[in-house]
């Protein structure tokens, strides 16, 4: 029994699960619900629908690209039986999973990240342009007046001090 | 020697086996009487493995192979592909192919050196045919019909085709094949000979239906008499002799 993909969301078809539509051009579609099959009746495309895996890969939201995924895969040459082979197949399984999912959340990470910096630039942007809001332009106004007499203020002690030094 | 068998009150024996000059592949039937025939026959130099594709019985019209390989249709599952590479000999290539016209035993037939497909075959499958079975590939059809294994039987020894295939087409073919060819028929009168039959360079099976002038032509040209080579004993074989000589002058 072969675990089929569905081909609208890439979900796993379990043997006795969902239906199976062929083209008359031999093109097999299966399908793990009816959700998935109707939508496929309504001519949606997977990569346009966006709870689809078919969605999340084409627009860069899951790790597509990947050595990983090389592993499982629909292989047209057998290979003779080797109870060694298979053994090791068997644990070789696991870890590759592991490390498939390793990845994949690693790459989901990244991307979080960028947002974030990508959002603290919006915010600081968006500060400075409503500045306004926050604090009074004429506020500063004000300020700046005050700074300026207590700069004279002290330039005159500047030159006090140079007088005594001569 | 020629061989009448059944499977089960059936006379198309090539639908239900696949008979190459490594291995022979038969049909899982109701009853073991087909089986043993092949089995009597074969089992001391070749493997005969029970085999199902996609669930089907017709393993002769969906796959073909010869002494170096055997292409499946897509179909077939992963199951089945193990169980045929577990029982076949290592030295035969195994591969399963993506291809529309997925009934291959109808649109390829081959022996050990060239192959007839039909002129609609992917190119893919045309490359994938040349790597495993290690054969020349010539786009034909065989009087008109372009099911050429359906219509169409040979091995390394001779072939027979399509009863009404025109002289001229048949020199055609058998000069692209390098084999003798006859226009015939089997089963009484069928003129799917590809279906009705399954072939090697030693052995040949045929329908029960199969009478006796059909059995001698086939003998003949296939050259399964016992000695025939040799002695030319029959008039038949002789004939096919001189057919052979025939050909090869024609070559040279």
């Amino acid at each position: 029994m072969r675990i089929e993909k569905c081909y609208f969301c890439s979900g796993h078809v379990y043997p006795g699960h969902g239906i199976q539509f062929v083209r008359n051009d031999s093109k097999i579609f299966r399908f793990c619900r009816s959700k998935c099959h109707s939508a496929f009746k309504k001519k949606k495309n997977p990569r346009k629908v966006r709870w689809t895996k078919a969605f999340r890969k084409a627009a860069g939201k899951e790790l597509a690209v990947d050595p990983s995924f090389e592993f499982e895969k629909r292989r047209n040459v057998p290979v003779k039986y080797d109870r060694d082979l298979w053994q090791k197949t068997v644990s070789a399984i696991k870890k590759v999973e592991e490390i498939k999912q390793k990845r994949s959340a690693q790459f989901i990470m990244q991307r979080m990240k960028k947002a974030k910096t990508i959002e603290k630039e919006k915010d600081v942007k968006e500060v400075q342009r409503n500045m306004s809001l926050i604090r009074s332009p004429a506020a500063g106004l004000k300020m700046a007046q005050q700074e300026s007499v207590v700069e004279e203020i002290h330039e005159s002690d500047d030159e006090m001090q140079i007088a005594e030094e001569v | 020697m020629a061989v009448r068998v059944q499977f089960e009150n059936n006379n198309e024996v090539g639908v239900f086996s696949k008979l190459t000059n490594s291995y022979c592949l038969v049909a899982m039937g109701g009853s073991e009487n087909f089986y043993s025939v092949f089995e009597s026959e074969l089992s001391e130099t070749i493997p005969v493995v029970h085999t199902s594709i996609a669930g089907c019985r017709i393993i002769g019209r969906m796959t073909v192979g010869n002494r170096h390989g055997l292409l499946v249709p897509n179909t077939t599952t992963d199951q089945e592909l193990q169980h045929i590479r577990n029982s076949l000999p290592d030295s035969v290539k195994i591969q399963r192919v993506e291809e529309k016209l997925s009934a291959l035993g109808n649109v390829i037939t081959c022996n050990d050196y060239v192959a007839l497909v039909h002129p609609d075959l992917d190119r893919e499958t045309e490359e994938i045919l040349q790597d495993t079975l290690k054969v020349e590939v010539f786009r034909q059809s065989v009087a008109t019909n372009v099911l050429v294994g359906s219509y169409c039987l040979f091995s390394n020894q001779g072939g027979i085709v399509h009863p009404k295939t025109p002289s001229q087409e048949q020199d055609e073919l058998s000069s692209l094949l390098q084999v003798p060819l006859v226009a015939g028929s089997v089963n009484r009168g069928s003129e799917l000979v590809g279906a009705g039959a399954v072939v090697n360079d030693w052995s040949m099976f045929c329908g029960m239906d199969t009478t006796a002038t059909e059995l001698s032509v086939l003998e003949s040209i296939f050259r399964l008499n016992a000695g025939g080579i040799a002695t030319g004993s029959s008039a038949s074989s002789i004939q096919g002799e001189n057919m052979r000589n025939v050909l090869i002058e024609s070559m040279t």
